[in-house]
Formats: structure tokens, C-alpha cells, sequence
């Protein structure tokens, strides 16, 4: 009798004990925080850009794809796209030169190289509120630095004020995204460089490469890894400005540095355009998606390697 | 740019071999490449020299010096008032308070998630590892009206505990793939080891794959901690009030607190910097190690 009796509870036990060695166990905690703070959001978010939905009221009526046709005459978003294509253009363009040169230059000079490495970086790790507050301070029109410098260098007619007019204001701003985004590159292509072995170059030069030739047959064949790491990541970083933008000029003097990001917050939280604001996203994360879908890909195929 | 090659051949550190090559040209060049270097380096840190020169001086001594100048006459005062002002209590304690809950959880659970991932048999691996990391891509934008909505349901509006779930959401991609990449490189004979005899799942993860994985967790507490510690866009949908106020919101508003007080505000930008360029002068370390751990390989 006892034996009959402790079998089930024993095989109970043991089902038990299979069950929390599930291996969804361990996904879960994670998973469910995603899908239900991430992938449901987004998904909503496609919902609501077909709707004229203005946040407050509760029903919306659906209005097709009006939205997204009311972005394509809508001068401020169009002028928004042409800033993404600026901003995303030059703050990924300058910031992998400069990078990569310092990074070829740096790598040569191991007693400079950690402190100036350090350096290079450091404006990476700041809030880019703290950024914009420390540009926006240097940018001053009376008392900032940057008209001071250029006043004691004789060159005072070219002060003005950086972020206060509409030729000037963009450009301004992405000043200090340069600054900001130069350190992340020089730090990829300064690692992808002790990866190229020497003997390359030694054999290189024994066949009578110059110095030139030696940088563009292997030192750039030799980064293009590395190439493809940072301008993936650039490409999709780019895509998110908001923070400098709505911190230095909060897309103004009138429209002219709004950014689509900043744009749409203004629609949904301002004007109360939600379904157009959210459409204004979707656009966005559709083109983040188009370089982003390759670059997992790419990442998933590498790790199986 | 011709010097730029014989750089890295000649005086790559990892090269002990005796130059042969050391002439008198390369020496003045590799001379002015430093030079170059050092001169960029200091453009690099010139804002944060004006705002510490700006931020110890009188506001008298500022008026006759000017902004580009060598300060004079020190004060402490800026600091005092700009802390006051600024209102640098309540946000550090909301921030520090939010970081301290959420990057410790963040880490958790995309550990138990990388791990089962990188090495346990788990249904739809390929499928839930690729919609996790295409998280990475998407900006927060897409997700911020529902979000909104979702967390006023939770009735956690204007409360920073509101922004747990969305930012443990968009912390995860980049956490779990850092650690799966890691969990992936262990050696499977301690895994084959462990199951001989008979550890179950639960404590090959607490006792051989946590332990055995510092570096990597060390990395990604810090990274996230930088995220969480830096994030605007979801704290000004979320957060109202002046009192629940993070950081980066209470920077927002710098510019118009300190309209007439220029020192000041060199002084209020120091403050809010200032404990994440010590933390990250000391960690750098796993900053670096983090964001090029997918860089180096293949």
C-alpha cells in the first residue's frame, strides 16, 4: 500500500522538478517584459497611425493611410526628412573619418594613447542633454566662448548667434554631434587595428609599398569588419535624434531644425495630432528597420561562424 | 597621411622586434603626429576646461576676463547656489534610485535569457533571439503613445518607477546580446561536466555561468547603467512633476533657470557631468571592452 501510494506522488515530484528546469523558465522574465513594453507598443503604434486619434477622446475613427499622404504635404515634415537626411549624412560622414584617422594615428603612439583615447571618448558617456546644455553655453551670442574665441582671433565680425537664426542653427547643432559621436568609431577601428598582422606590412614594404599604398591594400581591407560594425550602428543611432535637437533649439528658430523625431513628438504631445505623430514614427522606425534587419542578420551569422 | 602607415608598422606597440627602419625623418614626423594629437585632444577638452575655469571664478572676475580667460579670483558660491537652483537633490535621489532598481534587474533577467539562449534546448531559439535583437534598430518613438497609455493603466504616471518596464524593455536587446555572445564562448566541457552530475539547469547558471561571467556582467551593468542614467525621450512622456523629476529632465531646464547666470550655469552643467566622467574614468575599462566585443572578431 505504501509503495502504491508514494509512486505518484514521487512521479508528481519529479514532473514537478522537469518543469522548472524548462528552458522557458529563463526566457520568460525577459521575453514577457519585451513583448509587453516593446513589440505590443510598436505594433499599437501601427494602429494608431491609421487613425486621426487626438490622445484625449475615446474613440478614433480610421482614416487609411491619410496620415501618412498628410506627411508628404506637410512642408515642416518635409523639411524634417531633408534635416534626417543632413544630420544622418554628415554626423555619420565626419565623425568615421576623424575617428579612424585618430584611431590609425593613436595606434602608433602607445605612451599618448590611453590618456587621448580617454579623452576622444569622454563626450560619449554624457547625457546629450548635458551635451546640449554645454554647446548651448559655449554658443552664448554675448558671453559664450565661441564668440569670444573668434573676437580674440580677430574675427569678430563672424560672432553671432550659433543657434538663435536659421542659417546658422542646424549646422550649430551638429557641431556638437561630431563631438559627441567621434569617440565610438576611433574606439571599433583602434581594436580592428591590432587585429591586422604585421607581417603584411612588413612584406608589403619589402615588395616596395609606400606608406600610402600600404594604408588603402591593407590597412583599410584589414578594417572591414569593422567598417561595416560602425556605419550599421552609426546608420541606426542616426535615425534616433531627438535629445540634442529638443535640447539645443528644440526644433526651432521657427521649424527649420526639426528633425522627424522631434516633429513627431510635437504632433502627438503638442498639437495633439496623435495619429499623425505616431505615422511620422512609423516612417522613422521603417527606415531604421531596413539598415537594422540586416545588421541582426548579419550579427546571427557571425556567431555561427 | 603617407606617415600614418609607418605608424602602425614601426612603433605598434604588440611589434618588439628592433626598428630597423627608426631614421631621422620618422622621428620628426612620428614628433609632429603627437603634436597633432595633442593639439586635437585639447580642442576635445576645451569645453570642459571653460566650464571649470568658468564655474571657480566671481562673477566679477568673469565680467573682466571674459569667458576665455585665466581665472583670477576663485569662488566656491556658484556650486552652492547652482545645487540649490538646480534642484540636484531630488534628481540625483530619483535617478540613482531608479538605476539602483532597474540595471540589477535589467541584468538578471537577460542573463537567464542570454543563458538559455546561448545554451539550453529552447523552442523557437532562432525566432525569439532575432525579435530580441532587432530591438537594438527600433527607435523608442514607435512605442511612446502606447507606452504612455499602458503605463497610465498601470497608474504609474509621473512616477519614475513608471519608466521601470519601458526601460528594462529597451535595455534588454543590447544585454542579452552581449551576453550570449559570451555564454557562447564558454567551454562546453564544464556544461558536460555539470549535467555528469547532475546539476540542473537553475544552478549550472548560478554557480558555473554567472561566476565564470563577471567581466561580460560587469560590462553590461555598466553600459546600462550609462543608458539609464542618460535617457530623456521616455522621462519627459512619463514623468510631470518637478519632484519626480531624472536627471537629464532636470538639466532640460538649465538654460532658463540660469538666464542671468552665466558662472552659475557652468557650475550646474559640472554638477550633473561630473559623477558620470568620474565613473567613467574609472570604468573604462568595460565601456571600451563592451562596445568592441563585436567588433574584433570575424
Amino acid at each position: 500500500m505504501s509503495t502504491a501510494s508514494s509512486v505518484p506522488a514521487r512521479t508528481a515530484r519529479r514532473r514537478l522538478d522537469e518543469m522548472s528546469q524548462h528552458p522557458w523558465l529563463f526566457v520568460l522574465p525577459a521575453f514577457s517584459v519585451y513583448v509587453i513594453f516593446l513589440v505590443s507598443p510598436a505594433l499599437q503604434s501601427v494602429g494608431i497611425s491609421f487613425t486621426d486619434w487626438n490622445g484625449v477622446s475615446p474613440d478614433a475613427v480610421f482614416v487609411g493611410l491619410d496620415n501618412y499622404a498628410h506627411i508628404f504635404q506637410d512642408p515642416v515634415a518635409m523639411l524634417a526628412l531633408r534635416n534626417n537626411g543632413i544630420w544622418s549624412v554628415v554626423t555619420i560622414s565626419v565623425p568615421i573619418a576623424l575617428g579612424l584617422s585618430l584611431a590609425v594615428l593613436l595606434n602608433g603612439s602607445s605612451r599618448l594613447m590611453p590618456l587621448l583615447r580617454t579623452i576622444f571618448y569622454m563626450p560619449a558617456v554624457l547625457p546629450l542633454v548635458a551635451v546640449g546644455a554645454i554647446w548651448g553655453w559655449l554658443y552664448d551670442p554675448s558671453r559664450g566662448s565661441v564668440n569670444e574665441i573668434l573676437r580674440s582671433l580677430g574675427l569678430g565680425a563672424l560672432a553671432q548667434p550659433w543657434l538663435g537664426q536659421d542659417s546658422t542653427a542646424l549646422a550649430a547643432v551638429i557641431v556638437a554631434a561630431v563631438w559627441v559621436h567621434t569617440g565610438f568609431p576611433m574606439l571599433i577601428y583602434l581594436a580592428a587595428l591590432q587585429g591586422i598582422p604585421l607581417e603584411l606590412y612588413e612584406s608589403a614594404r619589402v615588395d616596395g609599398a609606400n606608406r600610402w599604398q600600404q594604408f588603402w591594400h591593407i590597412t583599410m581591407p584589414g578594417l572591414r569588419s569593422a567598417h561595416a560594425i560602425v556605419l550599421a550602428l552609426s546608420i541606426i543611432d542616426s535615425f534616433k535624434v531627438f535629445d540634442l535637437i529638443f535640447a539645443m533649439t528644440n526644433g526651432g528658430p521657427g521649424n527649420t531644425t526639426q528633425v522627424l523625431g522631434t516633429w513627431m513628438f510635437v504632433n502627438v504631445f503638442q498639437y495633439f495630432n496623435v495619429g499623425y505623430g505616431t505615422a511620422v514614427a512609423v516612417i522613422i522606425t521603417i527606415a531604421a528597420l531596413a539598415f537594422g534587419i540586416p545588421y541582426v542578420l548579419a550579427q546571427l551569422r557571425s556567431e555561427k561562424r | 597621411m603617407s606617415t600614418v602607415t609607418e605608424q602602425i608598422t614601426v612603433s605598434n606597440p604588440r611589434d618588439r622586434r628592433p626598428q630597423r627602419r627608426r631614421s631621422r625623418h620618422g622621428a620628426v614626423s612620428r614628433a609632429l603626429i603627437s603634436l597633432l594629437l595633442i593639439v586635437a585632444a585639447l580642442v576635445w577638452f576645451l569645453p570642459f576646461i571653460l566650464l571649470i575655469t568658468t564655474g571657480i571664478r566671481t562673477t566679477q572676475d568673469f565680467q573682466t576676463g571674459g569667458p576665455v580667460s585665466i581665472p583670477a579670483e576663485f569662488t566656491f558660491q556658484h556650486f552652492i547656489d547652482a545645487w540649490t537652483t538646480g534642484d540636484f537633490a531630488t534628481t540625483y535621489t530619483n535617478t540613482i534610485l531608479l538605476a539602483l532598481v532597474k540595471v540589477p534587474l535589467g541584468v538578471l533577467v537577460s542573463a537567464l535569457m542570454a543563458y538559455a539562449l546561448a545554451r539550453l534546448k529552447v523552442r523557437f531559439r532562432a525566432a525569439v533571439l532575432f525579435l530580441v535583437l532587432l530591438g537594438l534598430t527600433i527607435p523608442i518613438y514607435i512605442a511612446l503613445v502606447p507606452l504612455f497609455n499602458t503605463v497610465k493603466a498601470m497608474g504609474l504616471i509621473d512616477n519614475i518607477f513608471g519608466l521601470l518596464g519601458p526601460y528594462l524593455a529597451f535595455g534588454i536587446p543590447f544585454e542579452v546580446l552581449v551576453l550570449y555572445t559570451f555564454f557562447r564562448q564558454l567551454p562546453d566541457e564544464i556544461f558536460e561536466a555539470a549535467r555528469m552530475d547532475g546539476a540542473g539547469s537553475w544552478r549550472v547558471f548560478f554557480q558555473i555561468v554567472l561566476p565564470l561571467s563577471l567581466p561580460a556582467l560587469a560590462t553590461v551593468f555598466i553600459l546600462d547603467a550609462v543608458g539609464t542614467w542618460n535617457e530623456l525621450l521616455m522621462a519627459l512622456t512619463i514623468i510631470s512633476s518637478d519632484e519626480n523629476k531624472t536627471l537629464p529632465l532636470g538639466m532640460l531646464n538649465f538654460s532658463g533657470q540660469f538666464t542671468t547666470n552665466y558662472n552659475g550655469l557652468a557650475a550646474a552643467i559640472l554638477i550633473g557631468i561630473l559623477p558620470i566622467l568620474i565613473a567613467y574614468a574609472l570604468l573604462q575599462r568595460y565601456i571600451v571592452s563592451g562596445l568592441t566585443a563585436g567588433a574584433v572578431k570575424g
